[in-house]
Parts: C-alpha cells; sequence; structure tokens
C-alpha cells in the first residue's frame, strides 16, 4: 500500500504539469484551430527567466516569479504578433509550420544567449519534502498539484463566470459568428496567446526545481502534454485536465508493475489506443459535436 | 572612372579567383581535424567542455611548432545529441578531403551509428563511447581514449565487493547502448566475485521520474547500487529521489557520477558516492597539469568530457608526426604502436583493437570534493 501511495502522489505531480501545458495547447487550438508545438518552449523560456531574475540576480523569489510571468504574457503577444497574426487567413500547414519555426527558434535563441549547461532552480520552500506515514510528500510536487488545481478553477471561473470568458468562448466556436456580435476576435485571440504562454510559463517555473532547466525540458513535457489533449479530447478544457493527470498516473504506475524502460511507451500506447478505439478524446470535441 | 558590366565581372572573377588562392594557400600551411560534438540537444555542455579540451591542446602543439611543420586546426560539426545527428555531422566532415583524422563523439550509441561510415571514409577516428563492441567490430579506423566498460565493471565490482564488502547488488542503467553493455558487463564481473544481483533496472534516457526504480531498489534488500547513467541529468534527479525516498546503501556509479554536469545538477545528493573515473586531478602529475590549463579557460571543474580530446590530439599528433606523413593507414599503424603515453586520462598502451587505456580510477564524493582513492589497472 505504502508502494502504491508514493507511486499515485508521483503520478499525480509529473500529471499535474502536463495538464498545465495541455490546457496551454488546447486554449490555442480553440481561439485559432492551429496545434502550438512551440507551447513546451514557453515553460523553457520561463524556467530560464527564473535563473536569471532569481539565482543570477539573486531576486526575492516570488518578484522573480512576478517578472518572468510578465516577461512570458509578452512573449505570448509577441509571438501572436509575429507567428499567428500574419498567416491568420491562411490554411491550417503554414501556421502549424510557423509555430515549429517558433519553436526552433526559442530554442536556438535560449542556447546562443545562456549557453547549453543545465541550471539548477531552488524551489519555492526551503524544506524539500515532508513524510506523511509511509508517504514522502516532495514539496515541489505538492505545489504543482496545488498551483494546477487552483488554475483549474481559474479557469472554470474565468470562461464560465465572466463576461471575457464568454467573449473567448464565442471566439473559439464561431470567429464569424463572434465578429458580427461585436466581439473584438483579433483580441481574443491575443488574449489567449497571453493566457496560454502564461500557462505554459508557469508550468515551466514549477517543474524546473524537479526536472533541472535545460534547453530540451520544454519539448519532453510538450510531448506528453500533446497526447494528454488528444486522450481528454482535443480542443476539451476539462479533458486536457483529466489527459495529463491520466498520463502522469498510467506512466507511473506502468513503470513501477510492468516494465521501466518501457515507461515513456505507456503514455503513447494509450494514446494510439484512443485513437483507435475513440479518436475523438474522453470529452469529445465540443464544437463538432455541436456542429 | 566608368565600370561596365564587363569590368565588374572580371574584378569579381579575380577577387574570387585570389580568395580561393589566398584560402588554398592557407589550408595547404594547416593539417584539419574534424570533431563531431554535441553543441545542442541533452548533451550540449558536454559538448563545450570537449570542445575546450580539444582546443587547449590544440594550441599547445600549435605553440610548440605544430605537426610535420604545420599548424592544426580544428573543423567542428554538431550532433545534436543524437544519432542522425552524427551521422549528419560525420558526413559533413567525411567530405572534406583535407581532413587527416577525426575526433568523435563519447557515446557509444553514437560511435555506433557512424561506425560504418568511418570504415568507408578510412581515416583514423579517435573517439570516446566506452561500449567494448565498438573497437571489434573489424573496423580499424576507430582508436578509443578511454577505458572501455569491460574495465568499468570489473572495478566497479572489485571495488564494491572486496573493498566495501557488498554483495547483494542493485542495478540501474540506461537502456542504451552504453547503459546496457555496461550493465551485461558488471553483472558478469559481480557472478565472477560470487555477488549477486537483487534488481537489475534499467531505464529509459531523459526519465522525468525515478520514484518506481527507486521504490524497487528500496524493497529488494540490495546493499549496494551499481549504476551506468548515459545522461548526466537522469543520475541527478535519480540521486535526488533517492535520497528523498530515503535509500542511503552505497553507491558505486559509472564515470558519469563525477562528471561536472552531473555534480552541479546533483550537488548533495551525489555526497558519500564512490565512482570510476578515467579522469581524476590527482591520479597523476599531467592529471594536474591538465587541470590547470583547463581551469585557466573554463569555469567548470575539468572531468572526462573534456580529458580524454585532450588526450586523443596530443596522441594524434605524436603518431603523425611518427608516421611522417599524412597518410590515414601511416597514421593508424603510427598511432596503435605508441606506448607509454602519459595523458590526463592515464598511460596509453594501445592493443591491437584501438584500445589506449586498460584501467580505471576509483574516486569518492567528498561533501562535493571528488577524492582519489586508487587506479586499477588491468594487463589482461
Amino acid at each position: 500500500m505504502d508502494f502504491f501511495l508514493q507511486l499515485l502522489f508521483t503520478g499525480i505531480g509529473i500529471g499535474a504539469v502536463y495538464a498545465l501545458v495541455a490546457l496551454g495547447f488546447v486554449l490555442i487550438f480553440r481561439a485559432t484551430s492551429v496545434v502550438n508545438f512551440a507551447q513546451g518552449e514557453f515553460s523553457m523560456v520561463a524556467a530560464y527567466l527564473m535563473v536569471v531574475f532569481a539565482v543570477d540576480l539573486g531576486w526575492p523569489y516570488w518578484v522573480a516569479f512576478l517578472i518572468s510571468i510578465a516577461g512570458m504574457a509578452l512573449l505570448g503577444a509577441v509571438f501572436n504578433l509575429t507567428v499567428y497574426y500574419p498567416l491568420r487567413n491562411r490554411s491550417f500547414l503554414p501556421v502549424l509550420i510557423s509555430t515549429i519555426g517558433a519553436s526552433i527558434f526559442l530554442s536556438n535563441s535560449v542556447l546562443a544567449l545562456y549557453g547549453p549547461q543545465p541550471q539548477v532552480l531552488p524551489g519555492w520552500l526551503e524544506t524539500p519534502g515532508f513524510q506523511l506515514g509511509p508517504v514522502y510528500l516532495d514539496s515541489q510536487y505538492l505545489i504543482i498539484i496545488g498551483v494546477t488545481l487552483v488554475l483549474v478553477g481559474f479557469q472554470y471561473w474565468l470562461f464560465e463566470r465572466t463576461l471575457l470568458g464568454k467573449k473567448l468562448q464565442a471566439t473559439s466556436q464561431d470567429k464569424e459568428m463572434a465578429t458580427l456580435l461585436g466581439i473584438p476576435v483579433a483580441e481574443m485571440i491575443m488574449i489567449t496567446f497571453v493566457y496560454s504562454a502564461v500557462l505554459g510559463g508557469i508550468a515551466g517555473i514549477l517543474v524546473a526545481p524537479v526536472l533541472f532547466v535545460s534547453i530540451q525540458m520544454g519539448s519532453t513535457i510538450a510531448l506528453k502534454a500533446f497526447a494528454a489533449t488528444i486522450i481528454g479530447g482535443f480542443g476539451d478544457i476539462a479533458g486536457a485536465i483529466l489527459g495529463g493527470f491520466a498520463i502522469g498516473v498510467i506512466e507511473t504506475f506502468g513503470a513501477a508493475y510492468i516494465s521501466v524502460p518501457f515507461k515513456d511507451a505507456f503514455a503513447f500506447l494509450v494514446l494510439i489506443l484512443f485513437l483507435i478505439v475513440r479518436p475523438q478524446g474522453i470529452f469529445g470535441e465540443r464544437v463538432a459535436e455541436k456542429a | 572612372m566608368r565600370f561596365d558590366r564587363r569590368s565588374v565581372n572580371v574584378g569579381l572573377a579575380a577577387g574570387l579567383a585570389t580568395s580561393m588562392l589566398s584560402r588554398s594557400a592557407r589550408a595547404a600551411d594547416t593539417l584539419k581535424i574534424g570533431m563531431v560534438l554535441p553543441a545542442t540537444g541533452p548533451a550540449a555542455a558536454v559538448g563545450g567542455y570537449a570542445l575546450a579540451g580539444a582546443k587547449i591542446a590544440l594550441d599547445r602543439i600549435n605553440k610548440s611548432g605544430g605537426v610535420l611543420g604545420k599548424q592544426l586546426e580544428l573543423v567542428t560539426e554538431d550532433d545534436q545529441t543524437t544519432n542522425p545527428g552524427a551521422v549528419l555531422a560525420f558526413s559533413k566532415l567525411a567530405a572534406q578531403p583535407d581532413i587527416i583524422a577525426f575526433l568523435g563523439p563519447v557515446r557509444s550509441t553514437q560511435n555506433h551509428a557512424i561506425a560504418n561510415d568511418i570504415l568507408k571514409t578510412a581515416k583514423p577516428f579517435c573517439f570516446g563511447g566506452t561500449d567494448p563492441a565498438l573497437t571489434k567490430m573489424g573496423n580499424p579506423w576507430m582508436i578509443r581514449f578511454r577505458p572501455n566498460d569491460t574495465y568499468s565493471a570489473r572495478v566497479i565490482a572489485s571495488y564494491g565487493v572486496e573493498t566495501l564488502g557488498k554483495k547483494n547488488w542493485a542495478l540501474v542503467h540506461s537502456t542504451d547502448a552504453f547503459g546496457a553493455s555496461g550493465n551485461k558487463l558488471l553483472t558478469a564481473a559481480l557472478d565472477k566475485l560470487g555477488a549477486k544481483v537483487a534488481i537489475d533496472q534499467g531505464y529509459p534516457n531523459q526519465s522525468q521520474d525515478f520514484t518506481p526504480v527507486v521504490l524497487a531498489i528500496k524493497s529488494s534488500g540490495a546493499d549496494v547500487i551499481g549504476s551506468y547513467f548515459t545522461y548526466e541529468n537522469d543520475q541527478a534527479i535519480f540521486a535526488r529521489q533517492l535520497r528523498q525516498l530515503g535509500v542511503t546503501i552505497p553507491w558505486v556509479g559509472s564515470p558519469t557520477t563525477v562528471a561536472a554536469a552531473t555534480l552541479k545538477l546533483a550537488g548533495p545528493a551525489l555526497w558519500g558516492t564512490y565512482a570510476v573515473a578515467d579522469y581524476a586531478t590527482d591520479s597523476s602529475p599531467e592529471a594536474k597539469e591538465f587541470a590547470k590549463l583547463y581551469s585557466a579557460v573554463s569555469s567548470a571543474p575539468p572531468d572526462l568530457q573534456s580529458a580524454w580530446p585532450y588526450d586523443a590530439i596530443g596522441a594524434l599528433s605524436i603518431g603523425i608526426n611518427k608516421a611522417g606523413s599524412t597518410d590515414p593507414g601511416k597514421i593508424r599503424d603510427a598511432m596503435l604502436s605508441v606506448k607509454g603515453y602519459r595523458g590526463a586520462e592515464g598511460e596509453y598502451n594501445f592493443d591491437q583493437f584501438g584500445d589506449g587505456l586498460h584501467g580505471y580510477n576509483i574516486v569518492r564524493n567528498e561533501k562535493g570534493a571528488i577524492v582519489f582513492d586508487k587506479h586499477i589497472e588491468f594487463t589482461d
């Protein structure tokens, strides 16, 4: 039982990170019908910003966090203006390639500016973790799970309880109709990119003390998060969150009870199963169902 | 003065010809060595260390008159820390006919990926991968500048069983060529010494979580860990989770355990561990001298990643001088006849397969400081 509980805690912790990044994927997909392959790089850039402000410059952690998040908001806006907006009237493929290009650009820019050495970012708390009965609770994983739950709650409030959220939803469901209703679609898409970059950034900052800060950290997380969005149902927010947690738990338990070398394969095995049996994912795609 | 199209064309052609002639004259004054290294990807940091080590040797040789009266020049290509990247990088270098020899990757898996192209290119290829099979594949051009895993496995097993007195082992290894081969040899060496393998855990590279592996070790009843990690970040994550989950049994690891990047990332989680290390600063006067030269150009501590390219350039220059020509076959034969060359990693005595080193150092991590314990050399 101790073994089981320890694995469950770790699986949920890792899954929370996948869920946060998956959320960013889904938001942009809903707003623009495009998969943003640079979503993982948002996490990497934010982690490096934290290293610069909190470690190199020695600023207080929360100040460094706020500035890094502000930096990510700015990056999201610039990303929208340079990567998506000029191609907004083109088909799916050019925008997709544009996001892949942006992903390579961001990785190589950070590599050129900061160098290839992986960096250490301390956790939020001085204490590395707590022993709760037989289970060791890593303090950083506790923070990751807590922040993810808060952000999921915030997301629900934003989309279901505010006018801005309704406008964002309307834009994602039918841009032409939203325009006819007087919703500033370009601004809504801009907000979506900013919010997605912030979400990716928070995920990167949270996971950096666990996985270290390196150029490829974003792509490692993004691949699993992408699988999570498909399992959850591409375009569905609840599905992305559930998919993220599911991937984290499945790969941890699969590694423990079946085979460690096949740990990464479990996530993609589940993904393939879903693509065959239920390609629309757990929750399906709400817009497609309405259509 | 008027310029018509013809005079502009003639001027351009003359300029181009002059530039090409001067470039070719400059090329004739240098001997080119190609180097495949990771400048991007997960091992980009160690690529930087390797380049720094190679450049120190290059500067030293060039300042003392070069090789065959010519200056050595390094031409590098990025392998992106991937097998296809290594193949592409090597093919770019191999296409340059004026490159006389090569330095290759430190990862066995990448050396395996380019082994066929090396055979076709038929020029000396100095590399750092430690899978014993690499020099036993009938490819005469592959010359190794690190002790292979036959030796590391024997030293890990011998130190753990005979010095630490531990007989119940947990083995942790990457599932790539390096990790799988090292683990196989370690299992055989333990078997010879009468020790038992309580648990054998392979993991895929770039794992984000080692909780299942640590819990399996914890419940296995093992009293010592032996490991072959390929990437520094994997070893650092494992080390941290091992300590967090309360596993404190002794640990004797492969050279990655004392790589500069691993020490930086893992910090106190690796304190008290043992490792086999081909480079140890206090192991010889040559190693100390290298440490001094390296610290002048890098803030990172010297390790195997920087030491083996330093030795490779040194031995290559001796080989070329001894051969008296740039003929690939003559250089290879001359290099393999090198005996007693004292480099930063140890004393090189090449055998017929192309292995130059035949032993390992044992070091301890004492609160972050790497302390040399002893060197174990094999003659068989």
